[in-house]
């Protein structure tokens, strides 16, 4: 009874270790990766050769590197490490633009063959036979076969279990947490608002590695023997499973799924009679996974426990305090209709909050244009998309981009903004050539640009789509959200201050705590532009921002941009809505079939034939 | 009356009297009537209300400006965009809400914008994929029917879309289209991202071969004057919705057509 | 000298069997868009019917044929029950490719739970053999020879010359375009899924023929010389899993020849994996 119990509570203790960096991986940095069992495995084994006494000690049975019979913890640490270190080269895999499907499969892949070249390679681990005779922690000073041992060994893999949640959690309730969502919403638009994808993606596939090889060890710490039986393809499958039925993107819920899944099906095991052949049971176990994957994905694809929604907002908190009770509740989605489409009452007067007071210098102080084209150039298969455009856009205006379907507008903004790289030509920002700098890097230097189609963060809520953007953030690197609230909180509040202040003058208030995939079509225009200020940009570029947006309200955001050109802010807005072109934009520069066209204002532009025939002839 | 008329009867008659290759391709046109149509993606509308008509024969060109909703009327005609309101009738057979593989049945053709040919297949098998719904005997005559209209492409048969120029590429999504001698043409923005001699020849050559053959044809364009030219009636497009119809002398005259392109719309 | 026959022998048989595979899984990609994982399984399950067939009394070529239907079977059922609706509420391909793998372990498991863990093995007549320089051909293996080639024959027959098989290319280039062709693409897709299952059970039967004796979870290694041979020629190309399957299969048992042969897979997942990264889209499906 002793063993079992102390057996169940070690299992359990690994099992939530696994899934707990699984779900770091999956539900949190949105990185799916297949070959997730390898890092587990490699940290048993690298563990295992750590404790294990040279190869010839136990008669030579059987082979394996190492075998350095080092004391406890050197065996934990190093099977951590183990699994941070394997982790480095799938980064390989991840961080092509691979279709989804297609990555999963290669890392699948990789851990089939992994363990096919464990199993044959016999100088390495012992192959197929693995390794066995592991010895335990303290096996010198103490004796693993006594209750008491036991009773230790589980004790520690339970608070170690504890421990891995409590670190993760406090890395993903941080702002570096919120930029890993942030990247798993969309990944595009992170890059566009500042976030490294490769560093955050290499960082998450290390963490969860090293979490998983920790794992990995104290199993193998526990059980003693390790063999490639241990690490088969379906063992990640397993995980996998408990992290969707437990709930993606919520490390609770991943816990659970650990007790649900690998524990509980183990256990329920022993309870069922053995009826039909050998083997019916454990086949009907793995049926069962299979088919609880298939039916969480149809019926309840958050999990039994969903990610929590973060509240942020005055009005959630200063809620919370009063009735505790209430703060899980979702806001209606009929209170959300109704706050739809509402327009911004307050005047530009309370345009402070878009940037810190002084950041707006660096723009005053450069002289001539803030961003400049010099002969950009675009092709895609042969077809001149933008052709030897040179603009350049002057400090503090919003000027305007326009032109018929096809004109280039589109593109010569991404390239603009660094998220499509020009066949040739110069890009200068504040003066200086920023043709080779990536977009992400563009944006934290203040070039900010927002997308035609919808972008913001859906799982995110409006106040969290807002602070993804902001720069500098204490708590938006590993560091940062490893040394805690108390080294981030005070910034964080003030960031909150200042969107909170953005989003009341949007007319948003009532959304605050909305998820940026519930909003309607206007208010996601609205969000994104609000995302994009809290970058603290020196210029704005905006694609198409009102788009599907209602006429009363485009005009409402027409004039609290123009509100913000005073400070240093300058906007380059392609919009197909002439009106409020002619209304909001001056200087206009008009392209047609990829070049540019004309320039003025748009009454001086209604006057030219050229750009009346570019309309009309296309 | 060479061959027949639409691909409509020759549904209903089987194997119609003469094969194809018994003369040169015509299409009976036939009339379009839409009326206060709303259509849109995922239950948000983008065509508001809006009524047209095409007669047999005719050439009737869409035109406005960016985001109009334009192509996503055409769409919604062939059925790959849903209708929410409002009433398709092709002749008198009334498709609305149908899918788009049998509104062609009902005799109406379609040439998208973009992705507008069968890149991996060749120029032969384009055809012979246009012509799926007609019988097995009939193919290689229509395609030479369809060669007669655009000789071009005789020389390219063998050689996979992907390869063709623009405008090759363009000329073969019309022959495509012309398979079945479809008694209603429907084509988005034909002259996207052609050079303008190339533009010039799809709308004065290939739209025009279209009609001369009888078919009636619906046109989305882009390049509103050169449209213009080779239109019969036009309509102006607005946020959705029609702002102006009519002929293309009056329209091109009107101080307010160019405004409804340059002033916006939603004003 | 014979070491090197007797390899390519070897070679020619493997490549049969993971030709006639790896053409119904691409052609079931390119038509349908999932990347069906449970694939493997489907194979294996047929194959098992096909054992209990053939252990009833039938002949093993007629046993196949019944593992065709049954492969038909399940990959149409496959896609109506779960595939259809997932991808009717736009799950996007990593969602597909987990519910494959659950599926993989529900029909793999499931086939284990009915004929539990031993292996079985095909009642086969010795036919007629064929010797070449010093290696002999059994009759079993000269026909499943013969069936790839047949299957091959057949699939080039159907995507070239037929009009479903046209359908099937244009819907697979283009939906839309096919619809407002006329093609009832929804048709079009499900008969796909009959086709492809059926040539995936086949693949089971001779799967099994060829290995001598096999398991629930014999494929679960075969499944990545499948998306080898697919990923080397492109997947989608019919053509190039024809090709592909040629160089996976004759490079695994030649390379065996000259290397441990408990590595020679090792080749086929190294392709794979430098084919993922670095020319996802194959080495004859880079024009498009």
């Amino acid at each position: 009874m002793v063993y079992y119990l102390t057996t169940l509570l070690v299992y359990g203790g690994v099992d939530a270790v696994a899934c707990l960096g699984l779900s770091q991986q999956f539900g949190y940095a949105g990185v799916t990766n297949f070959g997730y069992i390898i890092f587990q495995s490699v940290g048993a084994y690298v563990a295992a050769v750590l404790s294990l006494p040279p190869e010839s000690a136990n008669g030579g049975f059987q082979i394996y590197v190492g075998g350095l019979h080092l004391p406890w913890p050197l065996p934990w640490i190093g099977a951590a490490a183990a699994g941070a270190l394997v982790a480095v080269p799938f980064t390989f895999i991840l961080g092509k633009r691979l279709r989804g499907d297609f990555a999963a499969v290669g890392l699948l892949v990789t851990a089939l063959m992994c363990n096919l070249l464990v199993t044959n390679f016999r100088p390495l681990f012992n192959g197929a036979a693995g390794l066995s005779l592991v010895p335990q922690p303290f096996s010198g000073e103490a004796t693993p076969q006594g209750a008491a041992y036991a009773w230790a060994y589980s004790a520690g893999a339970v608070v170690l279990a504890a421990a891995v949640y409590f670190f993760l959690r406090r890395v993903v309730r941080s702002p570096y947490g919120r930029t890993l969502r942030a990247m798993r919403d969309n990944d595009a638009v992170a890059d566009s608002l500042g976030a490294n994808l490769r560093q955050l993606r290499t960082a998450q596939l290390v963490l969860g590695g090293a979490v998983a090889g920790l794992s990995g060890g104290v199993l193998v710490g526990f059980i003693t023997l390790w063999d490639p039986q241990a690490w088969g393809y379906a063992e990640t499958i397993v995980l996998f499973a408990a992290v969707i039925i437990g709930g993606v993107g919520n490390h609770k819920g991943a816990v659970l799924g650990a007790i649900l899944v690998p524990l509980g099906f183990e256990e329920a095991t022993r309870y069922i009679p053995a009826v039909g052949p050998p083997g019916f049971i454990p086949a009907l176990q793995w049926v069962a996974i299979g088919l609880l994957i298939v039916l969480f994905l149809w019926w309840r694809p958050q999990g039994i426990l969903p990610e929590r929604r973060i509240l942020l907002s005055r009005a959630a908190r200063a809620g919370r305090a009063v009735r505790t009770a209430d703060d899980r509740r979702e806001p209606a989605p009929s209170a959300m209709a109704a706050g739809a489409e509402m327009p911004a009452r307050s005047a530009p007067a309370g345009i402070a909050a878009w940037r810190r007071p002084g950041t707006a210098e660096a723009a005053r102080r450069a002289p001539g244009p803030v961003l400049e084209a010099v002969e950009l150039t675009r092709h895609f298969e042969g077809v001149h998309a933008v052709d030897g455009v040179s603009i350049a856009f002057p400090a503090g205006k919003l000027s305007g981009l326009i032109g018929p379907n096809g004109a280039g507008k589109s593109t010569l903004l991404a390239m603009l903004a660094g998220t499509l790289a020009p066949t040739s030509g110069i890009v200068r920002y504040l003066g200086e050539d920023v043709t080779a700098v990536p977009a992400y890097r563009r944006a934290r230097m203040g070039l900010v640009r927002t997308f035609q189609l919808a972008s913001e963060y859906k799982r995110l809520t409006v106040v969290e789509n807002l602070l993804s953007a902001v720069p500098e953030q204490r708590g938006n690197s590993f560091r940062g959200a490893l040394a805690g609230p108390r080294y981030w909180r005070e910034q964080e509040e003030a960031h909150i201050a200042r969107a909170e202040a953005l989003i009341d003058q949007f007319g948003l208030s009532k959304l605050a705590d909305a998820y940026g995939g519930e909003l309607s079509g206007g208010q996601r225009r609205l969000v994104e532009i609000m995302r994009a200020l809290m970058a603290e940009p020196t210029v704005l570029l905006l694609d198409e921002p009102m788009a599907g947006v209602h006429p009363h309200l485009a005009r409402e955001i027409g004039s609290q941009l123009l509100g913000l050109l005073g400070q240093g802010l300058s906007i380059v807005m392609v919009e197909h809505e002439l009106a409020i072109m002619d209304e909001f934009a001056d200087p206009i520069f008009v392209m047609a079939d990829g070049r540019l066209l004309a320039e003025g204002t748009m009454s001086q532009l209604r006057q030219r034939s050229e750009v009346v025939e570019a309309y009309l002839v296309g | 009356m060479a061959a027949f008329d639409s691909v409509s009867h020759l549904e209903a008659s089987g194997t119609p009297g003469r094969p194809g290759a018994s003369g040169t391709l015509r299409g009976g046109g036939s009339s379009l009537s839409v009326s206060s149509l709303t259509a849109g993606y995922d239950r948000s509308p983008i065509v508001h209300d809006v009524s047209l008509d095409v007669r047999p024969g005719e050439i009737v060109s869409l035109v406005g400006p960016n985001g109009s909703g334009k192509s996503t009327l055409l769409k919604a005609i062939v059925g790959l965009v849903d209708v929410m309101g409002g009433r398709v009738l092709l002749d008198d057979a009334d498709v609305t809400g149908w899918a788009p593989e049998e509104i062609v049945r009902a005799g109406a053709g379609y040439v998208p914008q973009v992705d507008d040919v069968f890149s991996p297949l060749t120029v032969r098998e384009n055809l012979e994929v246009g012509g799926y719904l007609l019988p097995k005997g009939e193919v290689a005559g229509r395609i030479d029917n369809v060669l007669e209209v655009f000789p071009q492409l005789r020389r390219m048969l063998t050689r996979r879309a992907a390869k063709l120029s623009g405008g090759e590429r363009k000329m073969l999504a019309m022959g495509r289209v012309l398979m079945l001698q479809p008694a209603l043409v429907a084509l988005d923005e034909p002259t996207a991202n052609l050079a303008p001699a190339v533009a010039r020849e799809v709308l004065e050559g290939h739209v025009r071969h279209l009609a001369d053959i009888g078919t009636s044809v619906l046109v989305v364009e882009q390049r509103a004057r050169a449209v213009l030219q080779i239109s019969d009636r036009t309509y102006v497009l607005g946020g959705g919705r029609v702002v102006m119809h009519g002929s293309p002398d009056v329209l091109a005259s009107s101080p307010e057509f160019v405004e409804s392109f340059l002033g916006g719309t939603r004003a | 000298m014979s070491v090197l026959v007797a390899s390519l022998a070897f070679g020619v048989i493997s490549a049969s069997v993971l030709a006639i595979a790896s053409i119904g899984f691409t052609l079931q990609f390119a038509v349908t868009n999932v990347l069906n994982l449970a694939y493997a399984a489907v194979m294996t399950a047929s194959a098992y019917v096909a054992y209990e067939v053939n252990q009833a009394g039938v002949v093993v070529w007629v046993s196949a044929l019944v593992g065709a239907a049954v492969g038909a079977t399940m990959s149409y059922l496959l896609n109506r029950v779960v595939y259809t609706p997932f991808q009717r509420r736009k799950a996007s391909p990593i969602t597909l490719v987990i519910v494959s793998l659950g599926m993989t372990l529900i029909i793999e498991f499931g086939t284990q739970a009915f004929v539990g863990g031993t292996n079985v093995s095909y009642t086969m007549a010795n036919g007629p053999t064929l010797g070449v320089g010093s290696f002999v051909f059994t009759g079993a293996e000269l026909g499943i020879v013969a069936v790839a080639v047949a299957t091959m024959i057949a699939v080039h027959v159907l995507i070239r010359y037929t009009r479903l098989g046209k359908a099937m290319r244009a819907a697979a280039a283009n939906r839309d375009l096919a619809r407002v062709c006329g093609i009832r693409t929804a048709r079009v897709v499900t008969v796909t899924w009959i086709l492809s299952g059926a040539v995936c059970g086949l693949a089971g039967v001779v799967f099994g023929m060829n290995a001598g004796s096999f398991g629930a979870t014999s494929t679960d290694i075969f499944v990545v010389l499948i998306l080898a041979a697919v990923f080397l020629g492109g997947p989608g190309e019919p053509y190039g899993a024809m090709v592909g399957a040629l160089v996976i299969g004759l490079g695994t048992e030649v390379s065996a020849a000259f290397i441990q042969p408990d590595y020679k897979d090792v080749i086929a997942f190294v392709i794979l994996l430098v084919m993922l990264v670095a020319r996802p889209t194959g080495l004859l499906g880079a024009r498009t």
